[in-house]
C-alpha cells in the first residue's frame, strides 16, 4: 500500500507512530476545574514559585488549561479548555538539543525522559520545545514547615537551574509494573492513572498503552474528534485531545 | 600657478609621503623606538579610566555574577517562553566583535590588502578578548554553570559523553577551536615584536619579554617557519571563522520555531558579524590613535578610508541578507511567522526594528559614500557607534523578541531584563580594561610587518605619473 | 685541525649582506657555516642562501590528521560505546558528524601547525645565544665560522662590502 511505502521511506530510526503510553483528552468533558493542575503539583513536588514570579510567568506547573474566547464583549464565546503537558513526542524536538543527554528517549517506556541531575541549564529544550510544555527552576523555592510534609517520598525534587515537565507520572507507572511483575501478571488496562488522570472530577482524561488497540485510550483515540495539536510539525506527540463541541 | 604647484614633483611627492605608511619609511630603530614609548606611556587619564573600569568590572560583572549563581537564572528577566535572553545576545554580539581581528589579520593577509599591516595586532587582541566576554556570557546564562564542564568530551566513569546532536556541542567546540586558533595566530606575529622589545626593556619586563619570545632572534630557519605557519594560518582560520558563526547561528535556525528555522541564517550571522566587528575595529582604531602617543605615524586616514569602504560593501551584504531572510518569510511564512514578523514590526518594540534598519543600512548608505567622512576618524567612530547598536538591536529582535511568539499562544509574554544589563556592561567594561592592560604590555604595532611592508613599496615613474608599486617580497 | 672562530658581521641592509654571503662562499666556507640573523624576513633567495625546508607543513597535515581522527570517535565511537537515543534522529546522524570531523580537522591542523613552529625552532630556548639587539633595530647579521688564519683576510673583505662591525660572537643570555 502506498502508505507503507511512504513509512519505509522514512527514517527508519524514527519510533513506530504507535509508541506506547498515551494519554487523550476530552475537552467536552473537562470543566476548567484545574483539579488536574493540582493534583501533578502535590504527587511531583512541583515547588510554589510565588506571587511575583508567577505574575512574570514563571510558573511551575507540568499540565496547564488553556482557555481563550473569541469576540469581543458582550458577545464572548469561551472556547472548551485546553489542559497541555508534555506530550512525550516520539520524535521529540527537546532530545537532539540538549549538549549533556539530559532530555533523552525511553527505550523501554518510550517516553521523554528529563534526567535532573544530568541537566546544567541551557534552555534549549524549551526553546525547541513546540508545546512549551518544560519548566525551568528559575530560583531555589523555599517550602516552609509544614508544607514540606506533603513532599511525595516517589519523586525527587529539583533545585535551582534544572529543567523539568511532565514524565507520565512515569514513577507511577513503574510502581505498578514493578507490582504487576510481583504479583505474576500483566498490568491492566487502567490500573495506572497518572495524577492528572485519577484526580479528574469529569474523567475528561484517559490514560494507557496506546500499542494495545484494545485498551481504553486506543478506543478513545478512534473518536471522530480526536486531533493532535501541531500534529503538522512532525513530533509524534502521544497525546489526543477529543475536539470540544460548540 | 597652484596647479602647477600643486602637481610639481616634489608636492605629489610629499603627499604620497604622507599619506601612506608604506610609503614613509623610518629606520627601524626609530619605529621600534615609537612603538616602546607607546607602550611605556601611561598618562593620569589613562589610570583613571584603569581603575574605574577595574570597579565596574568587580562590581557589575564578577560582584552581580555571583549574585546570579547564588539567586538562580531568576534574578535575569527571563521567563517561560522567552528563556533565552539579552545573554545570548551579548553572546552573539561579542562573537561577531571578534571576527572582527580574523578578518583584518586573516582575510586581508590573503587578499594582500596592505594597508592591514600596522594594525592587525590591534584587531587580532579584539578577538582574543570579545571571545573572553562571549565565553563569559555563555557561561553566564546557564542554570546549572558549576557543571558546565559535562561539555567538555572526556571519558568518566557515568558512561556519559557531550551529544554531538546538539548545535551546543558544535558551539562548544567551534569557539573552542576559533578561541585556541586566534590567539595563537596572535601570538605567533607578535614573537619578533617580543623579541625587540625584550632587546630594549629591563627590569620584569624584560624577564618578561624574555620569557615570552621564547628565545627568538631572527635567524633564517626561526624565520621561515614561523613564515610558513603564518601563511598556513592565515588560510586555514578563515574556514573556521565562518564556520564559528555559522555554527552559532544554526543555534537558532536548527530549532523549530517560527522565525527561527530559516536557512540562510548562516551566512546571514557571518555578514552580520563582520558588520559589527570592522565598525568595531575601526572604533577601537579611532581611540587607539587618540589615546596612545606615535600611533599617529601609523594609523592614517587612509586606513579609516580602507575601513570606512569595507563597512559600507558590508553593510550592503547585511542588507541583502537581511531582505532575503525577511522578503521570504513574509511572502511565503505560515501564520506563526506572519505574526512573528508583525510583533517585530508593530509589536511594543517596533522602534527597535526601525531602529535597526536605519543604524544598519541607512547611516552606513547615507554617509560613508563621502571620502572625507570616512577619512575623519570621529566621523567615523559614530558611525561605527550605531552601526554597533543597530547589530546589538538585531540580535535581541532575533533572540527575546522572536521567542516571545511561539505555537503556543496561550504562553506568549514579553521579555524585561533584569539583571543582565549590569552583567552585560561588565563584559564591555572587562574588554575595554583587557585591551587597555595589553596595550601597556604588548607592542600594539606590528613593527616588522610594517617595515616588510615599507621595504616592499616603491615609486615608480609611468609616463608622466608617479604610482606607487608594491613588490611581491614572499 | 685548524681552529675555526665565530665572527658576526653586521650589515645595515640587505644588498650587502646578500654579497657579503657570496663573498664568503667564495672565501671557501660552506653554507652551514653561515647564518643570517635579521630583524625582518629576508627571503632565501634574496640572501643568497640555500632553501630552507620547514617541517611545519607536514605536521600541520599531520596534525589534521590526527584532529580528524579525534572527530572520528566523537561522533562515531561514543555513540557506539555509550548508545543513547534522541527524538528522531539515527545514533550517528550525518550532518552533525559533518560538524564535529571538520572542527576537530581544523582545530588538529591549527594546533600542530603552531606546535610545528615550536618544534622546528626548538622553541623555548633560553640558552645563552650569538646574538646583537642591533638586529631588531633592523640590522643584519651574518654569523659566521672561519679557520682563525683566514680572519684578517675576511675581515677586510667583508668591511670593504659595508660591514658596519665584525666581532667575535660570543653567546650571552638573550
Amino acid at each position: 500500500m502506498r502508505e507503507e511505502k511512504i513509512h519505509q521511506y522514512r527514517a527508519e530510526w524514527s519510533e513506530a507512530e504507535q509508541g506506547k503510553w498515551g494519554l487523550v483528552v476530552d475537552q467536552d468533558l473537562c470543566t476548567g476545574c484545574q483539579a488536574c493542575v493540582t493534583a501533578c503539583a502535590m504527587e511531583n513536588n512541583i515547588p510554589f514559585v510565588g506571587e511575583e514570579d508567577t505574575a512574570y510567568g514563571r510558573a511551575m506547573h507540568w499540565i496547564r488549561l488553556e482557555r481563550f474566547w473569541e469576540g469581543e464583549y458582550p458577545e464572548v464565546k469561551a472556547t472548551p479548555f485546553q489542559a497541555v503537558m508534555c506530550q512525550q513526542c516520539g520524535s521529540a524536538p527537546c532530545e537532539p538539543v540538549c549538549p549533556v543527554f539530559a532530555s533523552v528517549h525511553s527505550q523501554n517506556e518510550k517516553l521523554n525522559v528529563q534526567v535532573y541531575n544530568r541537566c546544567v541549564g541551557t534552555r534549549y529544550c524549551a526553546n525547541n520545545c513546540p508545546y512549551v510544555a518544560r519548566t525551568f527552576n528559575w530560583r531555589d523555592y523555599d517550602r516552609p514547615e509544614p508544607l514540606n510534609n506533603q513532599l511525595n517520598p516517589d519523586v525527587t525534587v529539583r533545585r535551582r537551574g534544572i529543567m523539568e515537565k511532565c514524565t507520565f507520572c512515569v514513577q507511577r507507572i513503574r510502581m505498578t509494573e514493578d507490582q504487576a511483575r510481583a504479583d505474576g501478571r500483566e498490568v491492566y488496562d487502567g490500573e495506572i492513572e497518572p495524577a492528572c488522570v485519577q484526580a479528574c472530577p469529569g474523567e475528561a482524561l484517559v490514560f494507557g498503552r496506546i500499542d494495545d488497540p484494545q485498551s481504553a485510550v486506543s478506543k478513545r483515540m478512534k473518536n471522530g474528534r480526536a486531533v493532535k495539536l501541531l500534529e503538522e510539525l512532525g513530533a509524534q506527540p502521544r497525546v489526543t485531545y477529543l475536539k470540544g463541541g460548540a | 600657478m597652484t596647479e602647477a604647484l600643486e602637481h610639481s614633483p616634489g608636492h605629489e611627492l610629499e603627499r604620497l609621503r604622507q599619506e601612506h605608511l608604506m610609503l614613509d619609511p623610518r629606520p627601524r630603530g626609530e619605529m621600534n623606538a615609537l612603538v616602546m614609548e607607546a607602550m611605556h606611556t601611561t598618562s593620569w587619564k589613562f589610570k583613571m579610566v584603569f581603575a574605574l573600569l577595574s570597579v565596574v568590572v568587580a562590581v557589575c560583572l564578577f560582584g552581580v555574577w555571583g549574585y546570579l549563581i547564588a539567586e538562580g537564572m531568576g534574578a535575569a528577566g527571563l521567563t517561560d517562553p522567552v528563556y533565552w535572553g539579552i545573554f545570548l545576545v551579548n553572546t552573539v554580539f561579542w562573537i561577531g566583535i571578534s571576527h572582527a581581528g580574523t578578518f583584518v589579520s586573516a582575510l586581508l593577509r590573503v587578499f594582500k590588502a596592505e594597508y592591514r599591516r600596522p594594525f592587525t595586532r590591534a584587531a587580532e587582541l579584539m578577538t582574543t578578548f570579545g571571545l573572553v566576554q562571549a565565553a563569559l556570557s555563555v557561561f553566564m546564562h546557564m542554570g546549572r554553570v558549576w557543571l558546565s564542564y559535562w561539555l567538555f568530551p572526556y571519558p568518566n566513569e557515568r558512561g556519559l559523553w557531550p551529544n554531538f546532536h546538539s548545535p551546543l556541542s558544535w558551539d562548544f567546540l567551534a569557539i573552542n577551536t576559533y578561541l585556541l586558533a586566534s590567539t595563537m595566530y596572535l601570538f605567533l606575529p607578535l614573537i619578533p615584536d617580543l623579541a625587540m622589545a625584550r632587546d630594549r626593556s629591563t627590569g620584569w619586563r624584560k624577564t618578561l619579554y624574555r620569557i615570552l619570545s621564547l628565545g627568538f632572534r631572527g635567524a633564517e630557519g626561526e624565520w621561515t617557519h614561523l613564515r610558513t605557519a603564518m601563511n598556513i594560518f592565515a588560510f586555514a582560520i578563515l574556514p573556521v571563522m565562518f564556520s564559528v558563526h555559522t555554527i552559532v547561528s544554526w543555534d537558532f535556525a536548527a530549532a523549530m520555531r517560527p522565525g527561527w528555522n530559516s536557512t540562510i541564517f548562516g551566512p546571514y550571522f557571518v555578514v552580520g558579524a563582520l558588520h559589527s566587528g570592522i565598525a568595531a575595529v575601526a572604533m577601537v582604531l579611532v581611540v587607539v590613535r587618540a589615546t596612545m602617543k606615535n600611533m599617529k605615524y601609523f594609523i592614517r586616514p587612509e586606513v579609516f578610508d580602507a575601513l570606512g569602504k569595507l563597512m559600507l560593501i558590508v553593510s550592503m551584504g547585511w542588507a541583502y541578507f537581511f531582505f532575503n531572510d525577511y522578503m521570504v518569510q513574509w511572502y511565503g511564512g505560515d501564520s506563526f511567522t506572519d505574526t512573528l514578523l508583525h510583533f517585530h514590526e508593530n509589536g511594543p518594540l517596533g522602534w527597535m526594528w526601525f531602529s535597526m534598519l536605519i543604524f544598519n543600512v541607512a547611516v552606513p548608505w547615507l554617509t560613508l559614500w563621502n571620502r572625507r567622512v570616512r577619512r575623519n576618524p570621529w566621523a567615523l567612530f559614530g558611525i561605527g557607534l550605531f552601526i554597533n547598536i543597530g547589530m546589538w538591536f538585531e540580535r535581541y529582535i532575533i533572540i527575546p523578541t522572536s521567542l516571545t511568539i511561539n505555537f503556543m499562544p496561550f504562553t506568549w509574554r514579553e521579555y524585561v531584563p533584569g539583571v543582565e544589563a549590569p552583567l552585560g556592561i561588565g563584559t564591555l567594561a572587562f574588554f575595554i580594561l583587557l585591551y587597555m592592560a595589553a596595550s601597556k604590555l604588548v607592542p600594539l604595532v606590528p613593527v616588522w610587518e610594517v617595515q616588510e611592508g615599507q621595504m616592499a613599496h616603491s615609486l615608480r615613474k609611468v609616463g608622466k605619473e608617479t604610482i606607487v608599486s608594491v613588490a611581491e617580497m614572499e | 685541525m685548524t681552529e675555526k672562530i665565530s665572527l658576526l658581521a653586521l650589515f645595515p641592509d640587505i644588498d650587502p649582506a646578500a654579497q657579503a654571503v657570496e663573498k664568503l662562499r667564495g672565501m671557501g666556507l660552506t653554507d652551514d657555516d653561515m647564518n643570517v640573523i635579521s630583524g625582518t624576513p629576508a627571503t632565501e633567495a634574496m640572501l643568497g642562501r640555500p632553501h630552507q625546508w620547514s617541517n611545519v607543513p607536514r605536521l600541520a597535515l599531520g596534525g589534521a590528521l590526527g584532529g580528524f581522527l579525534i572527530g572520528v570517535f566523537f561522533a562515531f565511537g561514543t555513540p557506539y560505546l555509550y548508545p543513547i537515543e534522541v527524538g528522531g534522529q539515527p545514533l550517528i546522524p550525518v550532518p552533525p558528524s559533518v560538524v564535529v570531523l571538520f572542527e576537530m580537522t581544523m582545530l588538529g591542523l591549527l594546533v600542530a601547525t603552531f606546535l610545528g613552529v615550536f618544534l622546528d625552532s626548538r622553541f623555548p630556548s633560553y640558552a645563552p645565544k650569538e646574538y646583537v639587539p642591533q638586529i631588531s633595530d633592523g640590522k643584519i647579521a651574518v654569523f659566521f665560522e672561519c679557520p682563525v688564519e683566514k680572519r684578517k683576510k675576511i675581515t677586510d673583505a667583508l668591511a670593504a662590502l659595508g660591514a658596519e662591525s665584525i666581532q667575535p660572537a660570543e653567546a650571552q643570555k638573550l
